[in-house]
């Protein structure tokens, strides 16, 4: 094998990070609905010809490490037959997915008739057929109820998608222009990052080209193992729980044994309570991926996320538990809850390794979609999602948490508009949009505050709520002695004067105008003890009205 | 008689001056920039400049018609965060809209990043019992007993500045006009800003935050324009000082004390007006502008001889949504150190030697290679020859520093600085190829303007990277920026946020909402000055289901002829389908914000005539430089004495006192009598 020179090995290193850059880019351009171009869940990735993952594009921390299943899922099933200009797409959790709104698409790139690469896009659809609009069915006992399946296809060939099958798929979500318009960018996209990587194996020929892959995952597993080999050695058991199923179960426990030794870890989820009837179950590539996130956030922000990165961590799970579920249970919810309880319950775990690294629980999802009508556009139902109040994040041995800058799987990645523009278009009135006080876990390091909002309907006529999420038993984690954050605590004030707690697997609430939502949204948890936090700290966030 | 115009841009190390004479003839003078108060450095460069023009200074002060400026107070104030004490008054229920963010942090994989404090804190931002609905309806009445405590708490606490910000005061801002009467009655002296006065636009994190910027920068900016005032009044100077806002146009100092987060961009806003100016000149309608400084890169689009505009701009962490250039920063310059990161490959920066200590040629104490020693141990710079032998530059240190970091990699010094160069060309390229696809456009169709110190010796191969075939280096190369302050126009961006609830409102109502806006934004530029004025109006507009707007130019439209909201609408449709490839003509549009810029022209600049002919020049000197792994001997031109029309074919080194062209073999470079020298890159192989 040749050895490829040091020069050529960083030119190539930043070639492909900036080849997913602007495939990210030219996604963010192109792709039709909001949730892909303002709140970029969408993510990219480039993989060598054994699936392994050469470059990701800082998009959705919940999707790193994810993609190579995706791609092994096309070899496995399609094998030599794989050409130059074959167009594949999946979004089934149970080939290579990780849940149905998620669909990805995956373009060969070949040099000499051999190939090299995978160049790959998943992007979250704003449908995805399904029981419910937009995916989220907290009362989905199956995945067939979840929306289409899809495994891996052929989707095209020479560069084409077939007409027949985007069709087809189109036609099974509820918003067929939107996911036609954002499936065409994502293949778009696909084929922007072959395009560019045909210049760079021109250049460098595959041979070479291979090499300094090899070389680049084996630095970054050299990178990681190096941090890891300054970890203490040992076995800890870190333990999440969500609040419950849907069904009646409560207190899901999810439990990640960790063993680390010398510059690996081991981390073993088998421990975790069996699957559940509802949607917050995981899929095996989910699973994997909240547990690489959660590595990749002990490291250093710097360290590659590639194949050698994570080249450390062996993971053990097993199928039929909630980490892990059997095909054909629901597992939609399964990027929010149980990625976060996974994420939480390894960096607890190995909070005892590493406790500079360690950091305080971010916030949990909890989601409220309202459809009703504004007597100002009579003519079509409104959707509104709730993203705005969301939950702070942990505090850390570098300082204070975040204040309401989200979940773990989001990470202050995620976008909530305008209030102002919010009255604007829906018959909605904000009354109150601030930080709730009190809700930070305490801490040498406290967590940062979750949002509180105080939200008028002003609908004409009734109208219907639904929500989905997990957090109003369990806060984030306290980390090293710091406390939980407070749960979120959402409830609903009725203009007749009634007033009741919503629950987090709730479809079909009946609203009236004058009814208002109060949502409290959890904080994030602490770090470190609270006795050692700064006496200054404490007295400037009572200055400030925080506590 | 007045003769002089005076360009003045305040840089990191150098303050840069350039004087344009009525026979069009361009003198550059530098001084060393003085950081604890910029004017010091301004009067300096003005003694310098008289001196090369064997005047006194007041003589050359009494015969100069205008002064620009380009000044980074602003900028600095906000990145060293020495800006003003500022409270805020806002709608009560929502005091925490500016540290909120909208949800967002940076560094996706940093959860150990501390929250970054608000540039206004908590307890100083003082709820007020008011609202405004979105059509403008008064659902709480302007509540005296809480703004009466607000203004107690502003005394008590002893602010110097404040930011009025009100909900939905982009709608009607009474209650942010009442409040603001009754804080600057109970605290004279007090810089007092008002969200609806500095972005009358809906969308409260970007007013709110965009005002606080201003309440925070005010009175630090005000301070600095007096003090430059009567430094410049005691010099004798009696004309007008301008500033180059964010925006890439001109404004006289009371407008940029008034507006001061709009001199955010001030700084970098010269060598992309240098562009604009070149582009009418006859240089090419699309240029890339690529100025390597010694920290950092900056990239901007000229297209069609405009310069690209936006509003996400982030200063600092500190959200200013004032519509101003589009400038990319990226973190690789000449001081960029090469090194060997965490991960163990080869990096170039983001950390930079700076001015202190500087490259390791420049023996201030420097010990790792920066991309400047690469060039210079490549044999592209002269050891004796920087800056005109300014600087010597210790070539021996520089080439030890490169053995140092080569040793770690299995390299030899020339292969490691080797190395850090085509390491640096790459990730130039790599950020101006996403700058452009980011703005849906082919930097191949462009013309790689190379300025800055820097740029010259990396230019030709980032244009091969990126499949670019023409590349110009401006005479001026290196003090360009403040040039394109002199050429560019008085400029007043006005924008009002006009959101009915149906779609594009009637051609009445778009001509009486486009009429009040020129009247007002007339008004205020014939109190600048008594010239020409000419309007340009644009308009943000989205479908109504979407959620973000997109800048639609309304140049074209007919505004007389009927039809007009169908005509807004189809401007509209095309705009998205050039940006994002499609169109929706069956969904409904909306209008959001109506914009219109106010251009107040500039007397033109005198030129100087093409001129042709005279004796080419010969190469003065050989070099032995290292091209792709091997030796060569190249030639070195003077760039002063190149003759108009002649031509350069590389491999060559082109000097001039201020910059240095490296030509890479099959380029040729012809200068242009215009002041440019035009290279030609061979078509791709």
């Amino acid at each position: 094998m040749t050895t490829p020179d040091p020069v050529t090995l960083s030119v190539l290193d930043n070639r492909f990070r900036a080849i997913v850059e602007e495939m990210g880019e030219a996604m963010l351009r192109t792709t039709y609905s909001q949730i892909l171009n303002s709140s970029r869940d969408f993510s990219i990735a480039l993989c060598d010809a054994q699936a392994r993952l050469v470059a990701q594009a800082d998009h959705i921390p919940v999707h790193v490490g994810a993609m190579p299943y995706a791609v092994q899922a096309v070899r496995d099933a399609f094998g030599e037959t794989v050409r130059e200009g074959d167009v594949y797409l999946l979004n089934d959790p149970y080939h290579g997915g990780s849940h149905l709104p998620d669909l990805t698409a995956i373009v060969p790139v070949f040099c000499q008739g051999r190939l090299v690469f995978w160049s790959v896009v998943r992007a979250h659809h704003t449908d995805i057929g399904g029981a419910t609009h937009g995916g989220y069915n907290p009362g989905a006992t199956e995945i067939w109820q979840e929306g289409l399946r899809i495994p891996p296809i052929l989707l095209g060939r020479d560069r084409t998608p077939r007409e027949d099958l985007v069709r087809m798929i189109a036609t099974n979500t509820r918003l067929p222009r939107e996911v036609r318009g954002d499936l065409m960018a994502m293949i778009g996209a696909a084929h922007l990052g072959e395009r560019r990587l045909l210049t760079v194996l021109a250049k460098h020929g595959a041979e070479g080209t291979v090499a300094a892959v090899d070389a680049i995952l084996a630095l970054s597993e050299a990178h990681a193992r190096r941090i890891v080999a300054g970890w203490a050695d040992g076995e800890w058991l870190g333990e999440a729980f969500l609040d419950d199923d849907g069904f009646g179960g409560t207190d899901i426990a999810i439990r990640a044994r960790v063993t680390k030794r010398g510059d690996s870890l081991t981390v073993d989820l088998s421990e975790s309570d069996p699957q559940t009837p509802g949607f917050v179950n995981s899929s095996y590539p989910n699973m994997a991926s909240a547990v690489r996130m959660a590595f990749a956030f002990l490291l250093d922000p710097e360290v590659a996320k590639n194949d050698g990165c994570f080249r450390p961590v062996d993971i053990v799970a097993k199928e039929g538990t909630v980490v892990w579920a059997r095909e054909g249970a629901p597992v939609t919810m399964c990027t929010s809850h149980c990625s976060n309880e996974i994420v939480e319950a390894v960096v607890k775990a190995l909070a005892n390794a590493c406790p500079e690294r360690a950091m305080g629980g971010w916030g949990r999802r909890f989601r409220v979609a309202i459809k009703g009508r504004d007597a100002r556009r009579p003519d079509r139902p409104f959707v509104w999602h709730l993203f705005h109040a969301r939950p702070g994040g942990g505090g850390s041995s570098k300082g204070d948490g975040w204040s309401t800058a989200g979940e773990w799987h989001s990470a202050g990645g995620l976008k909530f508009g305008s209030v102002e523009m919010a009255e604007a278009r829906f018959p909605l009135f904000f009354a109150k949009h601030e930080f709730r006080p009190g809700s930070a876990g305490d801490g040498t390091y406290r967590g940062g505050l979750g949002g509180e909002l105080e939200l008028r309907l002003e609908t004409d006529g009734p109208a219907v709520a639904n929500t989905a999420g997990d957090g109003v038993r369990y806060g984030a984690a306290g980390m090293l002695g710091g406390r939980d954050g407070a749960p979120h605590h959402y409830t609903l004030n009725r203009a007749d004067g009634t007033s009741r707690d919503l629950r987090t697997k709730e479809v079909g609430i009946p609203l009236a105008p004058g009814d208002v939502l109060h949502v409290r949204a959890g904080g994030g948890g602490g770090w470190g003890p609270p006795d050692k936090r700064d006496p200054a700290a404490r007295a400037r966030d009572a200055a400030e009205g925080l506590l | 008689m007045s003769s002089f115009r005076i360009g003045v841009d305040v840089g990191g190390t150098f303050t840069d001056v350039v004087c344009v004479a009525a026979d069009g003839t361009t003198t550059l003078a530098k001084s060393s920039s003085t950081p604890a108060d910029q004017s010091e450095g301004v009067v300096n460069g003005l003694g310098v400049l008289a001196e090369r023009l064997g005047l006194t200074l007041p003589d050359l002060l009494a015969r100069t018609e205008r002064i620009v400026h380009g000044t980074t107070v602003a900028t600095n104030a906000l990145l060293e965060r020495k800006g003003a004490r500022v409270a805020m008054l806002t709608t009560e229920g929502h005091r925490d809209v500016i540290e909120m963010r909208e949800g967002l942090k940076p560094e996706r994989y940093d959860l150990r990043l501390p929250a970054a404090p608000a540039l206004v804190p908590r307890r100083l931002r003082l709820p007020v019992r008011e609202r405004i609905r979105p059509d403008g309806r008064v659902e709480v009445a302007l509540d005296r007993t809480s703004l009466d405590a607000a203004i107690a708490t502003l005394k008590a606490e002893q602010v110097e500045a404040v930011a009025i910000c009100f909900l939905h005061s982009w709608r009607d801002d009474a209650h942010e006009r009442a409040a603001a009467e009754a804080v600057r009655a109970a605290l004279p002296g007090v810089f007092v800003t008002t969200s609806a006065e500095v972005l009358p636009q809906i969308k409260e994190f970007e007013r709110f935050s965009t005002a606080c910027v201003n309440a925070y920068v005010g009175p630090v900016v005000s301070r600095y324009l007096a003090r430059l005032r009567g430094r410049l009044a005691d010099a004798g100077f009696g004309g007008p000082v301008f500033v180059i806002l964010s925006h890439g146009g001109v404004a006289p100092v009371e407008e940029a004390a008034r507006l001061a987060a709009g001199t955010a961009l001030s700084g970098p806003a010269g060598g992309v007006a240098a562009g604009v100016a070149l582009a009418q000149r006859g240089l090419g309608d699309d240029l890339i502008t690529f100025d390597v400084g010694g920290t950092s890169t900056d990239i901007a689009l000229v297209q069609g001889g405009e310069a690209a505009l936006g509003r996400g701009r982030t200063v600092a962490g500190e959200r200013i949504a004032l519509e101003s250039l589009d400038i990319v920063t990226l973190g690789a310059g000449g001081g960029s150190i090469g090194h060997v990161g965490a991960g163990g490959t080869l990096q170039v920066g983001p950390r930079s030697a700076g001015a202190v200590p500087g490259p390791v040629a420049y023996g201030q104490g420097g010990t790792e290679p920066a991309v400047t020693d690469a060039n210079l141990v490549l044999g592209y710079l002269d050891p004796d020859n920087f800056l005109g032998g300014a600087r010597k530059l210790d070539r021996d240190g520089a080439r030890a520093a490169f053995e140092r970091l080569g040793a770690s990699l299995g390299l030899d010094a020339l292969a490691a600085a080797e190395g850090v160069h085509r390491l640096a060309n790459v990730r130039m390229a790599d950020g101006i190829r996403v700058a452009t696809v980011r703005r849906g456009v082919d930097p191949r169709d462009f013309t790689l303007l190379s300025f800055g110190g820097a740029a010259g010796l990396h230019a030709s191969a980032v244009a091969r990277e990126l499949g670019m075939r023409r590349v110009a280096v401006p005479v001026f190369a290196a003090g360009l920026s403040a040039w394109g302050m002199l050429h560019t126009d008085l400029r007043y961006e006005m924008a009002r946020s006009e959101l009915g609830t149906g779609g594009v409102p009637d051609d009445a109502t778009l001509r009486g909402i486009w009429a009040g806006l020129e009247q007002e934004g007339r008004a205020r530029v014939a109190t600048w000055f008594g010239g020409e004025v000419e309007t340009k109006r644009a308009a943000d507009m989205r479908y109504g289901e979407q959620v973000f707007e997109i800048a639609v130019p309304l140049e074209e439209v007919d505004w007389q002829a009927s039809g007009l909201a169908r005509r807004v609408t189809e401007a509209f449709h095309g705009r998205h389908e050039s940006l994002f490839t499609y169109a929706l003509r069956g969904e409904e549009v909306v209008l959001v914000n109506a914009r219109l810029a106010v251009i107040g022209r500039l007397p033109p600049m005198p030129a100087r005539d093409a001129a042709s002919g005279g004796a080419a020049a010969g190469p003065f000197a050989h070099r032995r430089a290292r091209l792709a792994g091997a030796e060569a001997e190249l030639p070195v031109y003077d760039f002063a004495a190149l003759a108009p029309g002649q031509q350069v074919a590389g491999p060559a080194i082109i000097e001039s006192d201020t910059t240095t062209v490296l030509l890479l073999p099959g380029d040729v470079a012809r200068m242009d009598g215009r002041g440019w020298l035009v290279v030609v890159l061979p078509e791709e192989t």
